[in-house]
This record gives structure tokens, sequence and C-alpha cells, in this order.
């Protein structure tokens, strides 16, 4: 966590990335720089950056896992952490 | 005003809404999607000279020089947030200002005439969110100010309690909607056009809140200090058609769930027609009332002034008087 937040500034603002949190489940966001995203774990979704400008409409969300991948928040959050730890 | 059991009440409503916060309501009324497809239009469409907007937005801000406090940073919802930047002017010693909208190309103008503006060090961020799902930590704003964007929400309470959490303790809330007088004019038309064109009505106009319900409003979202007050503006114009320019100029347009998707010709050449015999001024022009609510709401913190619980008083009103009413007689 304290990795991912040193990194945010570079695609958006120090002030954002203190503040965002996942529109839906109000939970911290990560920033993803690979994908320009930002990625909220506990539903599993990714909010693109535009230009420095995150897009955090739920609609404009993707869904990262599918369905069926998601059977129990456990095995969802292993999954994110050793994905996480790939990058 | 303070009842005894408006508390409980307030806790009560606040209790039950909270659990149904993360549920998708379940009336729409607006498209929120095609509010933001509009919203992408009016950015284009957008005037810079719009004096009704400006005024709205100019008055709103002038509110923070009322209060002694300072909102070092401060969060702009989305509706007319390109004329609140522009009237800040170094007012309520705003000093990072973050600007949503759920429109991109709204926030993408905004973004691109932020280098004109950069005379008043304000170091502002840029977000695309919804005002009903806000995407914003709890506690982490002085200000959230709103300018004419909040009455497209279908969710309006829901929206309210978002931002007062998202404010600081003692952080104000401060917002302009459009209120039901609003359009009175075409909503007149609109229906005479309608009935006498297609033998029945359909919504033109949407459903907007009352004076009424912005104090109720404000005290369910769980504000302290609820304050409403309300302007009505009459802007003239040359023909009913340029009105219909303005309303998508300003991202105004109708966005009913339930609407119509398209508008005869005739009818609308038809609505023109009424507005204009029922409405139109001596010298030709067109009026439409717009009606603005302004609400402010503070988040609660020990420091504000409140009523004394009853029966709290340790002082009988008849000594009061025997005190005091016994020297002026």
């Amino acid at each position: 966590m304290v990795r991912g937040s040193s990194r945010v500034v570079e695609i958006i603002s120090k002030t954002l990335s203190e503040m965002l949190v996942c529109p839906l489940s109000k939970q911290p966001l990560r920033v993803c720089e690979k994908s320009n995203s930002l990625i909220s774990h506990a539903i599993g979704v990714s909010f693109p950056v535009v230009d420095g400008i995150p897009c955090l409409v739920p609609r404009d969300g993707e869904i990262i896992e599918t369905d069926s991948d998601r059977t129990t928040a456990d095995s969802f959050d292993a999954k994110t952490d050793h994905k996480t730890a790939q990058e | 005003m303070y009842r005894p059991n408006g508390n409980c009440l307030r806790r009560f409503l606040k209790r039950s809404f909270c659990s149904a916060e993360n549920i998708d309501s379940k009336v729409q009324i607006f498209d929120r999607h095609l509010k933001r497809k509009q919203r992408d239009r009016a950015a284009w469409l957008l005037n810079r000279k719009d004096s009704l907007v400006n005024t709205v937005a100019d008055n709103l801000v002038d509110r923070l020089e009322d209060v002694k406090k300072t909102f070092p940073s401060a969060l702009c919802l989305g509706g007319s947030m390109e004329a609140i930047r522009r009237s800040i002017r170094g007012r309520g010693g705003i000093e990072k200002l973050i600007m949503m909208d759920s429109s991109y190309d709204m926030v993408k103008l905004c973004k691109d005439a932020e280098k004109d503006l950069s005379s008043d060090n304000i170091e502002t961020s840029f977000m695309v969110a919804d005002e009903e799902f806000l995407p914003i930590k709890e506690s982490s704003v002085d200000l959230v100010i709103s300018c004419l964007g909040l009455h497209w929400t279908n969710d309006l309470p829901g929206a309210m309690i978002q931002s007062r959490l998202a404010l600081k303790p003692d952080g104000l809330f401060l917002a302009a909607i459009f209120g039901g007088e609003t359009l009175k004019e075409l909503r007149i038309a609109c229906t005479i056009a309608h009935m006498e064109r297609e033998g029945g009505v359909s919504p033109r106009v949407s459903p907007l809140a009352q004076v009424r319900d912005a104090g109720n409003l404000l005290t369910r979202a769980g504000f302290t200090l609820p304050g409403v007050d309300v302007d009505e503006y009459q802007v003239r114009y040359n023909s009913a058609l340029e009105l219909i320019e303005h309303l998508r100029a300003m991202g105004e347009s109708n966005a009913l769930v339930n609407r119509i998707k398209f508008l005869k010709r005739d009818t609308a050449l038809a609505t023109a027609a009424v507005y204009e015999s029922m409405f139109a001024a001596e010298d030709g022009s067109i009026p439409a009332t717009f009606q603005v609510i302004y609400m402010t709401g503070w988040r609660e913190h020990e420091s504000q002034q409140k009523a004394k619980r009853r029966g709290s008083a340790t002082v009988s009103f008849k000594d009061i008087q025997k005190e005091f009413g016994g020297q002026t007689t």
C-alpha cells in the first residue's frame, strides 16, 4: 500500500491521491501505472485515468475478474495480492 | 425549530438511510447517462458570458465572504463549475480545489481553461465522477460547493449525505439548485401545445425541488445550521427557440427517463407559438423564470451554537420577568 501511494504522484496529483476512494465501496484505490488506472480491490474494478483526469463514474469502471473467479472474498484478495507481487 | 425529538428523528432517518445507501435507488427519474452526454454537448456550447449562470455562481461564492472561516480545500461538484472557478477570485481562502463533473469533456474544458486563471494560486485537480457516487474520502474537504448541478440527481438526499461525509467537521456545504418555479412558462406552453397537437401530455420539463423541500433535505442529510434562500431571475429571450438554445448550452435539456424520445416538429413550433402568445412582453421578448434555491449547511462540530435541551433551563422566565420587568414599570 505504501509503495503504491508513493507512486501515485506520477499519474494523478497528490491532492487527488490523498482524497480519492472507490465511488461504490468507499475503500482506498490503488494506482496501477502499467494500465494507467485506479484499482478498487474491494469490488475488483479498475477506473481509467485519461490525460491525468481519473474517471470514477461507476459506468466507466471495468470489472477486472470474472464472476466465477470471485467466489469468496478471501480467494479474491489472495489473487490480487499475487498479481501485485508479480508486477 | 429544534423540537425535542428532532435529533432522534434525524438520527433515525440517517440510520435507516445509511443501510440503504449502497443499494441502487429504486426510483430512477433522470437518465444520468443521457445527462452526461448533454453535458458533453454543453461543454462545446458553453457561453462564458452567460449572465444567469455567472450571477448564480457569483452569488454562491459570495457567501464564503459572510463567514470568518477559511476553506483551504474545496470540492466543486458538477454543474456550472467553470463559472464557479472563475468567480472564486481569492474568496474563501481556497488553496486546493477539486473540480468534478460527470462529463469528461466538461472537466477537460475546465482543465484547459485553467492556464488563463493561474494568477490566483489555487491548486486545482480534476476528476470525472458522479455526485450520486462521490469518490471522496471521509472528512477530507472544508467546503463542498455545487452550482446548478444537484437538481439532476435521482437520489438528492443520498448525494447530500455523501457530501456531508466528505466534509471535515465544521465544513460547509453550499449548493444552488433550480427550484420548482423554474421554467413555469415553458411547462405551461408545452402542456397546452401537446394537448392541442397530440391529445395528451408527456413531461418535458423535469420535476424540481420546492423551496419547502430544501430545508427538509438539509436536515435529512444531517447538516447543522441549515439555511435556505431563494432568488428568482427573469431572463428575456428574443424567441422561444433561443430559450431552448440557452438550456442546451447550460446542459439543462430534458433528461427524464420516461420522456418521449422525439418531439414532433409541429408540436415544437406550436409550443413556441403558445409561449409567445401567452407570455411575450410588449416589446416582443420572451421571459423565462429561473428560480434558484440556495442551500447552506454545516457538518456537525461542537463549536457550533445549538439549542439547549428542553427542560435544561435553571432560571424560570417568571423570575426573569420579576427581575427585569419590575425595573421598567
